[in-house]
Order: C-alpha cells, then sequence, then structure tokens
C-alpha cells in the first residue's frame, strides 16, 4: 500500500504561492536569426575561468576581422549563478548579440545556458560555449527552462590549460561556427 | 521523550510489537523506493504525512518557512519538506532541529548558495554538533568519530543529501558533476569531545556560547589522517601537521582553509606546552605553505593570476589566516592512538556556529 507516501521530489511550496512569483508555464522561444554581423555590437560575455576570457577574445579577434562586428566585453563575476535582472537589462541595452563562455563545470555550464536562455527569451540572439565533458548538465538546465532544443556549441574539454597558440586556433575554428550560429548554415 | 510525543509517536507507527513487523513488506516497499529513483543508493524509508507532522512537533520553526534553496534551479525547500527528506533519511524525529539547523547553517554559505551541490568538487557537508543535544541525540564524538556505527551522526547528515537529491533534482551524472566525489560524501558528521578537550569548544570561537546546542556546517573535500604516535613534542607534532596541510594536491586557489579535527591526547600534549588554540592556529599558518618556486615546479606557481606575479622564493602561506573560519580546530575521537584528521574545506567557510533550534 502506497497511497500515502509523500513524493519527495514535489516542495510543499508548489502548493501555494511562491515568494519568487509565478513559475512560467510558456514553452519560452528562440530568437530570431540575423541577415548579418557586420557592424552588430557583438558581447563577450566572460566568466572568470581559466582561459575564458583568452578565448573569447580570440574569438572576437577573429569576427572582428572577418565581420567587422564592434565587440562589447564583459566579465560574470559569480559564474556558478544566474545573471541578475539589472544584468541582464544592462546587457540587452548594450549588445546586439552575446557569446557566453565558457561553461567547462558542473555549475558554470548549467548557469550559462540559464543565461543564454534568459537573453533570447528577451529577443538577443545568443551563442552558449560549453566543454563537451558537461553537455549532459547543460541539457538539462535547458530541459529545466523549458527549452530542451536549445542548441549549446560544445568543445572538446579542458580549456584551462591551453597555450596562446592553441587558443588562437580554437578562437579560428569557434568563430565559423558562431557564425553558422547566428547566420545560418549557408552564411 | 515526553509522554506526549511517545504517544504520538506509537500512533505513526514507529513503536510497534515485533509480530507486527512484516519482512517481506519491508524489503517491497524498500524496492518500490528504489524504483521511484529518490535513494541515494541505500535504502530509504517512506514518509507519510502523519510522520512529517510528528518530526515537525520537534521544531519551534514555521514548517512554511523556506530554509533550503538553488535559486538558479527554481528549487526550495521548506521546514517541512526538510522533515521529509529527513524521515526517510533516517532519522529520528527529535533529530529534526540539528538538519533544520545544519540547513540554516548551509544558506550562509556562498558555496551552497551557489554552485557547490553542482559541482565537480562534489563537496560534503561536515555537520559539527556542540552542546549537550550530543548527549541527547547519542551525536557521536569519541572512539570512531568519523563513522560508521552510530544513525544520528549518519542519518542527518544524510538528510541534507536526499535534500539536494530529491528536493532540489541535483542528480548524480545529470545536474552533479562529480568528477570522482568524497568517500562517504553525506555521511560527515561529528560531535566535538568538549568534556575531553583542554580547551574552549568550537562553537564558543564561532558564535554561541559554550555549553549551549550549536550547529555548523563546514563545506569540505577530502579527510587526510595524521598519525604521530612518536613525537617528543609539540613542535614535532605541529610540523607534521604543517606538513599535511601544505599538501599541493588541494592547492587551487592563493591559499585555502582546513578544519582541524585533534583527537584528545594530540590536543592534551598541545595544552601540556602551554599552547591555546589561537597558538596552535597561529603556529601552523605562519609555517605551512610553499615558495612560487614549489608551487611552479608542479604547474601549480600562482603568478600568472590577477594577484601575481612573485618572486621564486616568495612563501605562500597554505592557510589563509589564523582564525577560526579559516582554521577552525576541534577535539574529537578516541585517545587510545595519537591520529588526528585534517578536513579540506571546499571553497571558503563562513566561521559561524548557529544555536540548534
Amino acid at each position: 500500500m502506497t497511497a500515502g507516501i509523500l513524493d519527495p521530489t514535489i516542495s510543499s511550496t508548489s502548493r501555494r504561492d511562491r515568494p519568487g512569483g509565478p513559475v512560467p508555464t510558456t514553452q519560452s522561444v528562440a530568437a530570431p536569426q540575423l541577415g548579418t554581423l557586420r557592424g552588430r555590437r557583438v558581447g563577450l560575455l566572460e566568466n572568470t575561468k581559466r582561459n575564458a576570457a583568452a578565448l573569447l577574445d580570440a574569438l572576437g579577434a577573429v569576427l572582428t576581422n572577418t565581420d567587422h562586428v564592434d565587440l562589447v566585453r564583459m566579465t560574470k563575476q559569480d559564474f556558478a549563478m544566474p545573471l541578475t535582472e539589472d544584468v541582464v537589462d544592462g546587457i540587452i541595452r548594450d549588445c546586439d548579440v552575446v557569446v557566453i563562455g565558457v561553461g567547462d563545470c558542473g555549475s558554470c555550464s548549467a548557469a550559462a545556458v540559464a543565461d543564454g536562455i534568459a537573453l533570447e527569451q528577451r529577443g538577443v540572439p545568443v551563442a552558449v560555449l560549453c566543454t563537451e565533458a558537461f553537455e549532459v548538465t547543460s541539457r538539462a538546465m535547458a530541459g529545466l527552462k523549458g527549452r530542451p532544443d536549445f542548441p549549446v556549441l560544445l568543445m572538446p574539454h579542458p580549456i584551462a590549460n591551453l597555450t596562446a597558440r592553441d587558443l588562437a586556433e580554437r578562437g579560428q575554428t569557434l568563430a565559423s561556427r558562431v557564425r553558422s550560429h547566428f547566420l545560418g548554415p549557408a552564411a | 521523550m515526553s509522554p506526549d510525543l511517545e504517544e504520538q509517536a506509537a500512533q505513526a507507527g514507529t513503536t510497534v510489537s515485533e509480530s507486527r513487523l512484516d519482512p517481506t513488506a519491508s524489503r517491497a516497499m524498500a524496492e518500490y523506493l528504489f524504483d521511484r529513483g529518490w535513494s541515494d543508493g541505500l535504502p530509504v524509508l517512506p514518509a507519510t504525512q502523519e510522520v512529517v507532522e510528528e518530526f515537525l512537533l520537534h521544531t519551534d520553526r514555521d514548517p512554511d518557512e523556506i530554509l533550503a534553496g538553488l535559486p538558479q534551479l527554481d528549487r526550495h525547500a521548506t521546514v517541512r519538506d526538510i522533515a521529509l527528506h529527513a524521515a526517510m533519511a533516517g532519522c529520528r524525529p527529535e533529530y529534526l532541529p540539528v538538519v533544520l539547523t545544519a540547513w540554516e547553517a548551509l544558506s550562509h554559505e556562498r558555496a551552497a548558495r551557489g554552485g557547490g551541490w553542482q559541482s565537480t568538487s562534489g563537496p560534503a557537508p561536515l555537520v559539527i554538533v556542540n552542546g549537550p543535544i550530543r548527549h541527547r541525540l547519542g551525536v557521536n564524538s569519541t572512539g570512531g568519530v568519523f563513522g560508521p556505527g552510530f544513525r544520528a551522526n549518519m542519518t542527518i547528515p544524510r538528510a541534507l543529501g536526499l535534500t539536494v537529491r530529491n528536493g532540489f533534482g541535483v542528480v548524480p551524472q545529470q545536474l552533479e558533476q562529480a568528477t570522482q566525489g568524497v568517500p562517504g560524501r553525506w555521511f560527515h558528521c561529528v560531535g566535538e569531545d568538549e568534556e575531553s578537550s583542554p580547551w574552549a569548544p568550537h562553537s564558543a570561537e564561532t558564535g554561541v556560547p559554550a555549553g549551549q546546542d550549536a550547529v555548523s556546517v563546514v563545506l569540505t573535500r577530502t579527510s587526510e589522517f595524521i598519525d604521530n604516535r612518536s613525537f617528543h613534542s609539540a613542535g614535532e607534532f605541529l610540523r607534521d601537521v604543517a606538513d599535511t596541510l601544505q599538501r599541493m594536491g588541494p592547492w587551487i586557489f592563493r591559499s585555502s582553509s582546513a578544519v582541524l579535527v585533534l583527537n584528545p591526547a594530540h590536543a592534551q600534549a598541545l595544552d601540556d606546552e602551554g599552547l591555546s588554540k589561537q597558538d596552535v592556529r597561529r603556529w601552523l599558518v605562519e609555517q605551512a605553505g610553499h615558495t612560487e618556486a614549489d608551487l611552479a615546479a608542479a604547474g601549480k606557481g600562482l603568478s600568472d593570476r590577477p594577484f601575481g606575479p612573485f618572486a621564486p622564493d616568495h612563501f605562500h602561506p597554505a592557510i589563509t589566516d589564523a582564525t577560526p573560519a579559516s582554521l577552525p580546530i576541534l577535539v574529537a575521537g578516541s585517545p587510545n592512538a595519537a591520529i588526528s584528521m585534517v578536513v579540506r574545506v571546499f571553497s571558503t567557510w563562513s566561521g559561524q556556529s548557529f544555536p540548534v533550534h
């Protein structure tokens, strides 16, 4: 007889109004695709993980050359946590598209996906970079946020010990993937 | 237990005659709970509304108060939820205030509010219990203090793990990304053997007066023993401790924190030479460390960090500073051998104990 057994995965908070307000029930949607990156303000949001800023710089250098983008460099101080609402407001004001990275740990990969989905919900196209080792946790967070199909750009793990030359090569490879991500495969 | 609580317990079915116990049904129930995915890998107990209400009789907290949560996952746990998890973990109802206070303590830890439970480090919460409640609940503080064999020591931290798993949905190999994890991750709970300590209790150094029931929780990684039965002086023994504290394996930031769990014999030997707990702490912080060249030889030089660069002979202390937050020291274990333990702290610890309720 299991009728009276309580399900420990259902919080008592779900039975009444939550302090954080209602949980959105609508499926969130992807941001629209772009026609070109030329002249766009490309936000590079690094998360303080080792080599994250250097990798985004390498990627930004390539995109500046090929697509004449304007780079907006930003740092996310608390890599494990989702961006706060006011930081999201600032990013939306300052950037046309955003590249987020690098999710190379358990919490920062999930948080990077949560940030990507939050920005896309506000209409900003986003490319989220994670390492292959954290595909599962990236997908788990995407599912929790109602976007199981949210695309994550995966790259080989690790990045923390890459040399300057490795990073330049990695930036080159990533640039074409990020372009296709924002512009579509034909671009 | 007061007579009215005994009656409650009997009503909730926790005390029944042996002839009414059904081993087949118990086994089937355990398997059912495994199949639901609610277990950490060991059998859990079923929790019903009646059981949860029985646990809640032991706390003065509002059952609907949110005491734990992971905002990034939009998951929260109330006092009532935590009572449910404690019941499933095998806690006795009277353990609940310790479990709740442990969550109150964890909510003050940046690492636990942030990504700690999802981390590749797989940190283990070390629950430290001070005060007379150790005797009331049977929290072990002497022989075999790190377990197993004592229900309170095993089930209280296990309840924290079940909140992380079931309450937050942080499940291994999914949102939980521990690389190797920590042996006995959800089974670290020690009482301090205040009666055998020559010094003031850990709780008194971290915010709760001696003699009062207190809980503190430190997120930790591995434990490393120091077996030294042959020292002739405090200095010899402390050099042995410093060698363990300065080991490079755990060295990932500029400096780190550690819990030092001294067995009563080691603590007494230090006290015999007139050393206070703070003297011990100060000595270890001054002595334990490595030069930049040593760290660089292991690929762990700190010169390329934002706070660098450093000359090759620059000495980096292993422990951040001589405070109870960076190097908490407590006394526990049996005096039957001179064995003590260094427990590595994950990230930093806030250095606070909390009154139990």
